[in-house]
């Protein structure tokens, strides 16, 4: 290879949806370079083409897009112009590829490690199978997967996402490629296994010396691993700069706009929002000691049911009229909690008491009375509304299902509930399938409100929303609240988000709540290690204040199905010892009514006692 | 260890299944009216004999105490024997009442293992054929999706199904075997017997395999890991062999299994009309014949066919698609 | 902060999507040639079995010696244009015994099916709604029902009972409905998950509200829609139980019996047993076009291609 040209050069690539010159163009005239060893970021959000261009570099588009103009020269040749044959081989060998959709990359029907050599001896036909699978284990152990050698020969779908997408690096690099395109891939990860993923490639990809165009949705981690950092906007190049430059001083308005969104997780004037919890009240709702286990039968109906600890020994208090925030990956019980506190499905431990009640201790007309003062958001827009019912009845139906009003009276009181929330009035007849996701979630808003209840529990209810929607719907919560005096419980794995809205939080990992504390507490002075964890792999473009290398050990969270004894997070917790695989720590005041479950904070009279005995 | 599991639980459930149908059957046959007994001993019999044979019988006990001493046979391997068929072969219908050879009668096991086989060469045959039309078609047609081999499959599909299997076999029948000669139809002399009517079956067998095969193979192909496949540079040779046909046969398998059924109904009527002496032209004369005992064994051997096939599906699917282990 | 925060960005304007899913179904499938060629076919069959017998003032049962196995008209030779598609060996003209056959046969299907569809999704409904106990007994009854070879309980309890139209249609749907409760189940449980449901759930609607007004009318159009083809193949069963004696009963004609009749004289006749069965085939390839053309057109719009 040459020291002029550069490794991979794209100019003025244009790219349309279809034969027509008329076509939509999903990318316009996109020019850059990547020199080997470098990573060139491209950061865009949805609809800017970036897959598009992802694609277009290993040249693959599937119809109806292709390329109407411009080159994608790979050491100086076009690839554009390759023969399917030959742009195929590079693909596979000098071009690496490693995508968003890990559990679906791979044939479901066969082993991990079949696919990967199968992959190999594709684009290298001279390798052995014997020979391919070496490598390929030797790999698997240097993305840091436990027992390679057992792994090799398991299903995809016995692995998890973040192990999933270790086997795609592997899976790319294996052919030492000198390119690799990664295109969103952390984006279906959870933030601290993600945190792991990229830290991962940053490594490898220095010891294979490959260069790498990133894409990503997320600025906080395009700008962490990148050299460069091209902006897309629409199918446009609105900048491409170094990234600390970029940073410092964006140059145009849409990069502007793109930071400005950004949530901030360590600026201190966001208290203005969060108003703390009255210390005397009677709490609207009280959780205490809550768990519930499944048991899961195995499929063959012989051998022992497995429990899984969805929720364990959950206890927290939400006072009126505050925000309070439960928070925790996938997999950390934040949904079976929902479903329990919902009077969906019983606890087998433990009460729920909301407005002094317990919620299981009453018949059918008194859930249904419970359920008129509790109401919950959620999470998916398109999937949360009936899709065959028009606005206007979707928003009535809880007032038919609970009798109130007659036709004309419902159909005003919805139609007032559709402004509120802010909705134009011509919605009204519309089938929920013509709005957007942030006009669903309003719709969904409108629902719950309309029993005027007192507790609106919102699972996820921003996950699906872009910044900007976030935003807007933030504020509507807060007005409402102004003039409603509800009380949210948010439910959600965006610790970000969290900081924004919730006065108190509860941070659950694998069924417990780890920590309980008040939002400045929380953020600057975490009393559990995941806590600290979970900040300091949130993706933000201030300083951090936690270096995801010193508060996460590489390694994945364990099953909840068969927990073992000991602190869940001991397998990833930096600061682990004996006593955290031997007994599984409890609440402990922090002062303050904050609390936190960690050894650490005991330690002294931890061992006092093990001394004693 | 899983599949011993898997094994014993399946099988249970296929006793329980056997069981019921035998139960169904056995209770249908004797709550609906018509006298078998009648049927026997002949129009001019005395009603006084008809009842002493039929309590000789044991026909006159209790519905429950009949049925609980025929499992007692079946659990022996003892289906009982035909009611009007002679050991020596040829039924003899309405027997006279006098006649003193009922203990000769043919045992129904014996008259249903002598069938089957060419039962079961009729259904291979057929299978044969029909994948042989319907996999290339289907497989082609589920890669081009909304284009003419697509469209191809769905027309083919569509007047296959709409053909009534006993009309075509008398239109082929007439054609290829009286006006042409190519084919032998009635009757069985020999393998050449098997062709016609195992076409007339595989035309019967093609629009379902052609539609499976269609629909499963076009979503395979838009699956994600198929496209990943392609960026991660394998061929599409490979990616279309070794990748979709493969989880495209899984669906394939479970039709075999669900429409079982539908496979018997189709062998009974061709069987009937080519006069093809296997199980479907024994089903037909003993219910034509009212010969319970023929009728409760046939009943009972292909629902433990049913189940059998059932769980060797299954494990196919299984060891293609481990998935489906959890 | 303003009082109504209007959003920006107008909903997408596609008019396809405004309407709901059995619309756009049943669109997408009138847009298809399959479906208009099926439609015509099944129509003109319709009428003519409808009207033709009662126009002509044909009696389909009426023997007439003199006018026995009189060729159908595209014969020429010693054909009539009173008898259009000839006569039996008893002198009945073909074109009103068809056309009569036919309309039993229909009836027979359409009826099956609703049967069928009406028993098996209220078993899946209910199977798949509650789950637990519920589901384990029902599904079952069902595989149990699905595992007895129900031609042969079917051609058992005609064969030994007397087949009355009632007892046909009774027969044929039994033996259908486990397999909508099997595909009514699994959407049931597919759609009982979606987060509607249990929004409905939490608002406080009963489970018969959810099941029957929120579940029942967005399965089944889907379902009943792909029926179509079910009412092709229980005229086929029709048939086929008519021709082994056991169906409709002489003298009333029916596809099945027919055939069985004119099998006798296929040598010297062979249009008494063909005719009929180009009739039965031309208005099930009919019914069969218009389905293959709804399942597609189901499948799309659950593809998420249009």
């Amino acid at each position: 290879m040459t020291v002029e040209t550069p490794l991979l050069e794209v100019s003025n690539l244009s790219v349309r949806a279809g034969r027509d010159p008329e076509a939509s163009l999903i990318l316009n005239e996109i020019s850059f370079c990547l020199e080997a060893r470098r990573i060139l970021g491209v950061i865009g959000g949805g609809g800017s083409g970036k897959t598009t261009l992802a694609r277009a570099v290993v040249n693959w588009l599937a119809p109806p897009l292709r390329v109407s103009s411009g080159e994608v020269r790979f050491r100086g040749q076009d690839i554009l112009r390759f023969a399917p044959e030959a742009s195929r081989s590079l693909r596979g060998k000098a071009i690496g590829y490693i995508g968003g959709d890990p559990a679906g990359a791979l044939d479901p029907t066969l082993t991990v490690g079949t696919q990967i050599v199968e992959k190999l001896r594709a684009v290298e036909p001279d390798v052995t199978r014997q020979e391919a699978k070496e490598r390929v284990i030797e790999l698997l152990a240097a993305v840091r997967i436990p027992t390679p050698s057992q792994r090799f020969n398991e299903y995809p779908f016995q692995y998890s996402g973040g192990m999933m997408q270790r086997a795609m690096i592997v899976d790319a690099l294996i052919s030492k490629p000198e390119l690799l395109v990664a295109d969103s891939i952390t984006q279906p990860l959870d933030v601290t296994v993600g945190a792991q993923i990229l830290r991962l490639l940053r490594d490898l990809t220095e010891q294979f010396g490959t260069a790498i165009l990133f894409i990503s949705a997320s600025l906080p981690t395009v700008a962490d691993v990148s050299d460069d950092i091209l902006v897309l906007d629409g199918g446009q190049m609105v900048e491409l700069r170094p990234t600390a430059e970029l940073i410092r001083a964006p140059g145009h308005p849409y990069t502007k706009k793109l930071m400005d969104e950004l949530p901030m997780l360590w600026s201190k004037d966001l208290g203005a929002r969060l108003k703390p919890a009255p210390a005397i009240a009677e709490p609207i709702l009280r959780v205490s000691n809550v768990g519930k286990t499944y048991s899961i039968s195995p499929r063959s109906g012989i051998g022992r049911a497995r429990r899984l600890q969805a929720v364990r020994n959950a206890s927290f208090d939400v006072f009126a009229g505050e925000n309070f925030g439960v928070v925790g990956e996938s997999g950390c019980g934040k949904s079976s909690l929902m479903r329990l506190l919902t009077a969906l499905e019983r606890p087998d431990t433990g009460t729920i008491t909301f407005e002094g009640k317990n919620i299981f201790d009453q018949g059918a007309a008194a859930t249904k009375a419970f359920r008129r003062r509790m109401q919950l958001v959620l999470q998916d827009p398109y999937s949360s509304l009936p899709p065959q019912a028009s606005v206007g009845d979707i928003i009535a139906e809880p007032l038919l299902i609970h009798g109130l009003g007659g036709r004309a009276a419902r159909r005003a009181q919805a139609m007032e509930m559709l402004r509120e929330v802010g909705l134009p009035a011509a919605c009204f007849d519309e089938l929920p399938m013509t709005l957007t996701a942030g006009q669903r979630q309003r719709v969904n808003v409108a629902r719950a409100m309309i029993l005027e209840p007192q507790l609106l529990i919102m699972d996820e209810t921003l996950s699906a929303l872009d910044q900007t929607e976030q935003g807007r719907l933030l504020d509507l919560f807060e007005r409402l609240q102004a003039q409603h005096g509800f009380t949210y419980l948010f439910i959600s794995h965006d610790i970000a988000m969290v900081r924004r809205v919730c006065a108190r939080v509860a941070v659950m990992y694998l069924g417990e709540v780890v920590e309980l504390a008040q939002n400045e507490r929380l953020f600057f002075d975490p009393g559990h290690p995941y806590s600290r964890a979970l900040l300091s792999a949130a993706p933000t473009l201030e300083e951090r204040r936690y270096r995801s290398e010193d508060c996460l050990l590489e390694g994945e969270p364990p099953s909840p199905i068969d927990l073992p004894p000991g602190c869940a997070f001991a397998s990833r917790c930096p600061h682990v010892y004996e006593t955290c695989l031997k007994r599984n720590p409890a609440l402990t005041d922090r002062g303050n009514a904050d609390r936190a479950a960690c050894h650490l904070l005991t330690q002294g009279s931890a061992q006092q006692k093990d001394h004693a005995q | 260890m899983f599949i011993l599991g898997f094994l014993a639980r399946r099988l249970a459930q296929g006793a329980l299944i056997v069981f019921l149908v035998s139960f169904l059957i056995f209770t249908l046959l004797r709550v609906i009216p018509g006298d078998p007994v009648r049927l026997m001993v002949g129009g001019m019999a005395p009603d006084e004999l008809v009842e002493q044979i039929a309590a000789e019988m044991g026909l006159r006990d209790p519905i429950p105490v009949q049925f609980m001493r025929y499992m007692g046979g079946v659990v022996q391997g003892d289906l009982g024997q035909s009611f009007i068929r002679p050991a020596s072969g040829a039924a003899v219908g309405g027997a006279q009442f006098d006649d003193a050879t009922r203990s000769e009668r043919a045992r129904v096991l014996t008259l249903i293992a002598d069938t089957a086989p060419f039962t079961i060469q009729l259904a291979l045959l057929s299978m044969f054929f029909a994948l042989l039309v319907a996999t290339p078609i289907g497989v082609y047609g589920g890669l081009n999706q909304g284009r003419w081999p697509d469209r191809l499959a769905l027309y083919i599909g569509s007047l296959f199904v709409s053909l009534p299997n006993f009309w075509l076999g008398i239109v082929l029948a007439l054609l290829l075997s009286v006006h042409l000669g190519w084919l032998p139809a009635i009757g069985y002399q020999g393998f050449a017997y098997t062709i016609l009517p195992a076409i007339v079956l595989a035309v019967e067998i093609i629009p379902f395999i052609l539609r499976t095969l269609t629909v499963s193979v076009a979503q395979i192909m838009r699956e994600s890991y198929i496209s990943a496949a392609y960026i991660r540079g394998l061929s599409r040779t490979r990616i279309i062999f070794a990748h979709a046909l493969k989880n495209a046969s899984v669906p394939l398998l479970n039709l075999l299994g669900v429409q079982f059924s539908m496979l018997l109904g189709g062998v009974l009527v061709v069987e009937f009309i080519f006069d093809y002496p296997g199980l479907g032209l024994l089903t037909i004369n003993a219910v034509l014949q009212r010969d319970f005992p023929l009728i409760q064994g046939i009943a009972i051997v292909t629902s433990a066919a049913f189940v059998l096939i059932n769980i060797i599906v299954d494990l196919v699917s299984t060891s293609i698609d481990p998935r489906l282990d959890y | 902060m303003e009082k109504t925060v209007e959003i920006p960005g107008t909903p997408p304007a596609d008019d396809l999507r405004r309407l709901s899913i059995s619309r756009r179904i049943a669109l997408g499938a009138w847009n298809s040639l399959e479906f208009r060629i099926g439609l015509s076919v099944f129509l003109f069959m319709l009428l003519m079995a409808i009207f033709y017998p009662m126009l002509s003032d044909i009696d389909p049962t009426r023997m007439n010696v003199r006018a026995r196995l009189i060729p159908p008209v595209f014969m020429g030779e010693g054909a009539t244009w009173a008898h259009p598609l000839g006569t039996d060996q008893l002198g009945r003209d073909m074109l009103v015994r068809s056309l009569v056959g036919l309309r039993y046969s229909l009836l027979i299907g359409g009826a099956t099916v609703a049967l069928m569809l009406f028993v098996g999704c209220l078993v899946g409904l209910f199977a798949g709604y509650r789950g637990g106990l519920t589901d384990t007994l029902l599904m079952r009854i069902t595989d149990a029902q699905l595992s007895i070879p129900m031609i042969i309980l079917a051609i058992a309890i005609l064969g030994v009972a007397r087949p009355t139209i009632p007892a046909i249609i009774i027969v044929l749907g039994l033996s259908g409905w486990p397999v909508y409760a099997r595909v009514m189940r699994s959407v049931i449980m597919a759609e009982r998950k979606r987060e509607f449901v249990r929004g409905a759930t939490v608002l406080g609607a009963s489970d018969m509200r959810i099941m029957f007004l929120l579940l029942l009318p967005l399965c089944l159009p889907p379902i009943a829609f792909v029926a179509v083809l079910d009412v092709a193949r229980m005229m086929i069963f029709e048939s086929v139980l008519g021709f082994l004696g056991l169906g409709v009963q002489p003298p009333t004609p029916t596809f099945g019996n027919i055939i069985a009749d004119g099998r006798k004289y296929l040598l010297n006749a062979w249009w008494i047993a063909t005719m009929p069965g180009i009739f039965l085939f031309l208005t099930l390839a009919s019914l069969n076009l218009m389905g293959a053309a709804l399942e597609r057109s189901r499948n799309r719009v659950y593809g998420g291609i249009e």
